[in-house]
């Protein structure tokens, strides 16, 4: 069997509000000191996978120079390795890809010149730890057309993923996109091996955009689809109130995610940064802290970047904070999610007071107390900003009309 | 103008005890996730030079996988680079190791040719500082000097450690005296730092004799070279440490552990980046009941107990109820429940049972096996020992590596003991 891996890191996951306005969401970082996307790719190159293309097309700067040549995930080769493609214009080509299928497409001659005949597609935003190995030669047992991978998820959850229907023998028999309500919980999790031969015919057809919302249905009766069953840890980031649960995950004793494990290590570009350092005052229990992190505040139950500086008398809970960003003296956060190089001023309080009024301008993303402060921005000394409000990257403190940014505003 | 640095890494660094029992001083880890010759290292590729060679002798095993082909320094490069001289035999009468730093240098003369540098920059590998190497370049050339040596001022009761220079008005040596007993010779320290035209150095070190050989640079090269060729001092002001010894090497890390410290040595300049070989580790993982106050901690601790003016290296882990004090841990190490640690320095995969008191008491008897290495109170452990729970270990003790439980004497060890 001879596998190629196809990363899809295009999207522009708008639920994820001024964390993606900067970036595609897979070059979000997650867990401190590393980003979505080296999650799928350190399961590449652990399952011996190391002939892998990420399919970009949305904000890929960040992602361009966190992937380079691929070098902390020993991508760096002469065979295979790992590509970046671009959306390119060519004859007979529109141009922008449509969809994770059209993406595939986009890029269908790749796939010829490989002369490989298993493709693995992968989701860039998901977070886990999986053999993939396991799935391939159950693809290759079944004699599948197509293998899904599918884990059971909540009934209250069915709305946020595609639904599958599974008979007895593993075979696939239906599948609902995103339903509101529905009986069946096994979800896909946008992982898909297909026969190569089966990939270039399904997408022969050019109506056909997307693997989840038109592929799958429209192959269910003449291609043979098996369903694989993943049991371990999963996460789908691309909600606010997801990510900022699946970093406070990591802070049980003994989380599901475990990136303590040598057998499977999560590699990542890491910054040349000094160790942690821990001042006189400092108070840090229950944290992640990442290098080059300085605290001389109080930290409590919070994820933190590499270079963030907390000073002294400021106070982080239950927060996520990104690179370089600096926590000025008294100052207080709690319950956020701040993006990088962000300055917080001197006595700011970040999530004042106790209502939970969602978001008015994004009811549907900030509704649980989470207020989130976009790239670069500085927060004016003194301010008070209460829950679920949004704050956009690069906003200074001229941006602010008052010293008190009520629950659900927007910056 | 072509520069060739070469580090000189292949002493033993008997004074650090245990620490260089498996790895030559320069390989030693220091301010957590460092080793010595990171700032050497990343002295010369901040300084814009990219020709370097590492002259190793000593269990140099460490050393090589760390430096490896120079990637993290960007040294792996086309065309120069970073280049791992290990001794070798030849034809000639080449068939001993090393006998000093000269004679390292003169035994690699052939590479120094083929690479032809117009300037050779020597410097050793175990020293902590952070220095631009280009302007004494330039304060070389100004002046035509044959050979400039950096100095700095130490104070005047503590010359009797270094090699101090005399110089005239103009900063040429006049006199070199190697650790003099005297207090009269002036407060110029030699750093170890040698910028040599290549030319004269060939010469000097190829008219050794067996009456005046040519083995070190401080006791042979240097005195000969004063009366002869012009010698001259460059004055070099910031931080620079020698960490030489198990107490220096101690406090040099505990200053780590103080604002001011940091500030000396700033190892957050954006402009100055002290690049090492990274681990890929977790970031730092700190339970609800740790309690860590000014302390430097690496990427893959998890700290469960109490942490207090500590450096620890990369993956050590703290237990619950332990206690951690004025004390070094370097990698993978293990703290048990309840065991205390204090003014001790611990080699990476050590075990330390649980309840088991380190560095314990206040009795100051020196290390009767080497009671001139270790008499200032620190107790040194090394790589790989396992200590079993519930003893009370004192201070300067020192515990080999590979210890095992069953070779420890009894459930005390006096201050002073060894292991």
């Amino acid at each position: 069997m001879n596998s190629l891996v196809m990363i899809m890191a295009g999207g522009a996951s708008e639920d994820l509000s001024v964390l993606t306005k900067v970036r595609a969401e897979p070059a979000i970082p997650f867990g401190g000191k590393y980003r979505i996307v080296d999650f799928p790719l350190s399961n590449c190159v652990n399952s011996d996978l190391f002939n892998v293309a990420v399919l970009t097309q949305y904000m890929p700067r960040s992602l361009n120079d966190h992937i380079g040549v691929g070098k902390p995930w020993d991508l760096d080769r002469s065979q295979g390795g790992v590509r970046l493609f671009q959306p390119y214009l060519g004859p007979g080509q529109s141009g922008w890809q449509r969809g994770t299928a059209d993406a595939v497409r986009h890029n269908i001659y790749f796939l010829e010149e490989q002369r490989v005949d298993t493709v693995l597609i992968l989701a860039g935003d998901h977070i886990y730890k999986m053999d993939y190995r396991p799935m391939l030669n159950f693809h290759q047992q079944m004699q599948a057309d197509v293998t899904l991978a599918v884990r059971r998820v909540s009934p209250f959850e069915t709305h946020r993923f595609g639904i599958v229907s599974v008979e007895g023998n593993n075979r696939v028999t239906g599948f609902k996109e995103k339903p509101r309500r529905s009986r069946e919980t096994l979800a896909s999790m946008g992982i898909y091996v297909f026969k190569a031969d089966a990939l270039r015919e399904v997408l022969a057809d050019q109506k056909l955009n997307d693997f989840g919302r038109d592929i799958l249905p429209a192959i269910l009766r003449t291609h043979k689809i098996c369903a694989y069953t993943f049991e371990g840890y999963w996460a789908d980031v691309g909600t606010l109130q997801a990510y900022w649960e699946s970093n406070m995950a990591l802070l049980a004793e003994t989380p599901a995610l475990d990136l303590y494990d040598p057998e499977w290590v999560i590699h990542t570009r890491s910054e040349e940064q000094p160790p942690v350092e821990i001042g006189p005052e400092a108070w840090v229990g229950g944290n992640l802290l990442s290098n080059g992190c300085v605290i001389e505040g109080v930290v409590e139950r919070s994820v933190l970047s590499p270079g963030v500086r907390v000073s002294a008398g400021a106070v982080v809970r239950d927060s996520v904070i990104m690179n370089d960003t600096v926590i000025a003296p008294n100052a207080k956060v709690e319950r956020s999610i701040i993006d990088k190089e962000v300055f917080v001023g001197e006595g700011a309080e970040i999530c004042y007071g106790v209502d939970n009024i969602p978001n008015r301008l994004y009811p549907e993303r900030l509704n649980t107390g989470l207020s989130v402060v976009g790239k670069r921005a500085r927060i004016p000394m003194g301010i008070k900003i209460g829950h679920n409000v949004l704050i956009n990257p690069g906003v200074t403190e001229t941006d602010f009309q008052t010293d008190f940014v009520v629950s659900g505003e927007t910056v | 103008m072509q520069i060739l640095a070469v580090l000189m890494a292949g002493g033993a660094g008997t004074r650090l005890t245990v620490l260089s029992d498996k790895r030559a001083k320069p390989a030693v880890p220091f301010a957590g996730k460092y080793k010595i010759i990171d700032f050497t290292l990343s002295n010369c590729v901040n300084s814009g030079i990219y020709d370097v060679a590492v002259l190793t002798q000593y269990r140099p095993h460490s050393l090589n996988a760390h430096i490896g082909i120079g990637k993290p320094w960007d040294l792996d490069r086309q065309r120069g680079g970073v280049h791992l001289r290990q001794p070798y035999q030849g034809s000639s009468a080449d068939l001993d190791w090393y006998r000093g730093t000269a004679d390292a240098v003169y035994r690699n003369l052939d590479f120094i040719q083929e690479k032809n540098p117009t300037y050779v920059v020597i410097l050793s590998g175990d020293h902590i500082y952070k220095m631009d190497y280009r302007p004494m370049l330039a304060y070389h050339r100004e002046k035509g000097a044959d050979l400039t040596i950096g100095v700095m001022n130490v104070p005047l009761e503590e010359t009797d450690r270094f090699g101090i220079m005399t110089v005239n008005r103009n900063m040429r040596i006049t006199e070199f005296h190697e650790k003099p007993k005297e207090r009269d010779k002036g407060p110029l320290a030699s750093m170890g730092i040698y910028v040599f035209n290549t030319d004269i150095l060939l010469q000097r070190l190829s008219e050794g004799t067996p009456e005046a050989p040519r083995i070190d640079f401080g006791k042979d090269v240097i005195p000969a070279m004063i009366s002869q060729d012009k010698v001259y001092a460059y004055a070099f002001e910031g931080y620079w440490v020698d960490v030489g010894t198990v107490q220096s090497y101690w406090e040099t890390n505990l200053a780590l552990t103080t604002p001011e410290g940091r500030d000396s040595i700033n190892l957050h300049d954006p402009n100055w980046i002290v690049h090492t070989r990274s681990e890929e580790r977790p970031p730092v993982k700190l339970g609800p009941q740790a309690q860590v106050i000014n302390s430097m901690v690496s990427n893959g601790c998890v700290i469960r107990g109490k942490v207090e003016r500590s450096v620890l290296s990369p993956g050590v882990y703290v237990s619950p109820g332990a206690m951690v004090r004025e004390s070094v841990i370097i990698n993978d190490t293990w703290i048990g429940p309840g065991a205390i640690v204090e003014r001790t320095i611990i080699d990476e995969n050590v075990i330390v049972g649980a309840g088991t008191k380190l560095g314990f008491g206040e009795d100051m008897t020196p290390n009767q096996d080497m009671p001139d290495k270790l008499n200032t109170g620190i107790t040194v452990v090394g790589a790989g020992a396992q200590i079993a729970g519930g003893l009370t270990i004192g201070r300067n003790v020192l515990i080999r590596s590979d210890r095992f439980e069953s070779e420890f004497p009894g459930t005390e060890i006096a201050s002073g003991e060894t292991v």
